[in-house]
């Protein structure tokens, strides 16, 4: 008896910066059918609230972004994909922050008039075995003054009671980095870094309805780190990360529900350490709606180098009042629904992110509309 | 606790099930993970999609 179907239960979870990660429980076996997606989404920052702009403009980022799909079966034992998004943003950017005479923390931000756009490809091929699968991609994501090269390649094998699967890969990026008014701002003119990544998971079957996946990922970034349009920035030049991911999907057979819960541990020798869960519910009303209520916990500990307000002295050897980097948490809730009309999907969906407890104004909150369709031939 | 349970293939169909799916939205999830990834101090575990700046 051919293993596929647990292969089928497998999908890794657990990836790593470059990777795609497989597309659902069944495409661990070769797709069965082709399948175009479009996804239209708009990305909007709330603006800085006018208590804390010190200068510039208090309006940030606003995103449309445009994404597509294609994946298909070639032959029997190779499944390909191809990925593709495209970018434009505008808005104001944070630049420095100052600590004014009754103690708040204001915030100068560049001018409303940064206009970006971001295009990436991402193709991908794997192949089927009896009892596993390997597969291998490559991404390239372009702007202005970035442009990121990443390869990875990722494997599957399931052991003999067909109820427990191993995953494995590794990746690797290769960035350059040229800020734009370089000469002007005396930012660096180009830099590079590197990203390195592996990661090791299991899956296990737990009984008839319920299904558990965790890994660990282990991530070395080196080369220049440092954010270039931030005014007086400083961050070492390696950074190593550490994730701890468990997943958990439980279905109900009566409610015709996917109950979805996810844990994320995060560790680097910035001092950052994180812990993210989230929990989502594919709740089906009849064969051709479905909707899908999301609600996502995250909570950060600050960088040890972080600084409410930015060190224009330099008085620590690093130091960034990056308001990324700083102690905060973030709550969002999202709803998605799913119509399907033959053999196109209508997919709509939404999230609210706020964020609270953070020394720095200007951690964002962001409102998310996407609208699509998937076609299935 | 209950152990784990050995399950035969003919009793899989409710874990095969697309919203079963580790990542059950590939665009969603690529989309979400890389504002994630530009906006919070942590990355990876969940699948982050190609790079980016993330500069701002």
């Amino acid at each position: 008896m051919k293993s596929k179907t647990l292969m089928a239960l497998s999908a890794s979870a657990v990836a790593l910066p470059g990777v795609l990660v497989s597309t659902s429980a069944v495409s661990d076996t070769p797709p069965t059918a082709k399948i175009i997606s479009y996804r239209a989404s708009s990305y909007k920052e709330d603006a800085l609230a006018s208590e804390a702009l010190l200068a510039g403009s208090p309006e940030r980022y606003d995103i449309e972004i445009h994404q597509l799909r294609y994946s298909s079966p070639i032959g029997e034992k190779y499944s390909i994909s191809l990925d593709s998004s495209y970018e434009s943003m505008s808005g104001a950017s944070p630049w420095y922050t100052v600590k004014s005479a009754n103690g708040d923390t204001k915030v100068a931000m560049s001018g409303a008039s940064i206009y970006e756009k971001r295009r990436d490809v991402t193709a991908s091929v794997k192949r089927y075995y009896d009892r596993g699968n390997f597969g291998a991609s490559f991404t390239i994501s372009d702007e202005n003054d970035y442009r990121s090269n990443s390869a990875s390649v990722d494997g599957s094998f399931t052991l003999a009671n067909d109820s427990t699967t191993l995953s494995a890969g590794i990746a690797h990026s290769d960035d350059d980095i040229n800020p734009t008014d370089a000469a002007f701002f005396n930012r660096i003119l180009s830099a590079n870094k590197s990203t390195t990544s592996a990661f090791v998971s299991v899956t296990q079957i737990l009984n008839q309805f319920s299904i558990i996946q965790t890994g660990v990922s282990s991530t070395r970034a080196g080369g220049y780190l440092t954010a270039p349009y931030k005014l007086s920035d400083h961050r070492p030049e390696e950074r190593n990360q550490f994730t701890w991911t468990t997943s958990w999907r439980r279905y109900f057979r009566e409610q015709r529900s996917a109950f979805h819960a996810n844990y994320r541990f995060y560790d680097d020798d910035f001092g950052v350490r994180s812990h993210t869960i989230d929990f989502a519910l594919h709740k089906s009303f009849s064969r051709l709606i479905t909707l899908v209520p999301n609600v996502r916990y995250y909570q950060q500990q600050a960088a040890h180098f972080f600084t409410p307000a930015t060190d224009f002295a330099r008085t620590m050897e690093f130091n960034s009042s990056d308001y990324r980097l700083s102690k905060y948490d973030a709550l969002s809730a999202g709803l998605k629904f799913n119509i399907q009309l033959g053999d196109y999907t209508l997919v709509l969906s939404g999230e609210r992110y706020r964020t609270s407890g953070s020394s720095n104004p200007a951690v964002i909150d962001f409102t998310r509309l996407s609208a699509g369709i998937d076609y299935t031939f | 606790m209950t152990a784990c349970q050995f399950v035969p293939a003919y009793q899989r169909g409710d874990l095969a099930r697309p919203e079963m799916a580790f990542d059950a939205d590939p665009l969603g999830s690529k989309l979400n993970q890389h504002i994630y990834f530009s906006k919070e101090a942590s990355t990876g575990g969940n699948g982050v999609a190609a790079g980016g700046c993330g500069c701002n």
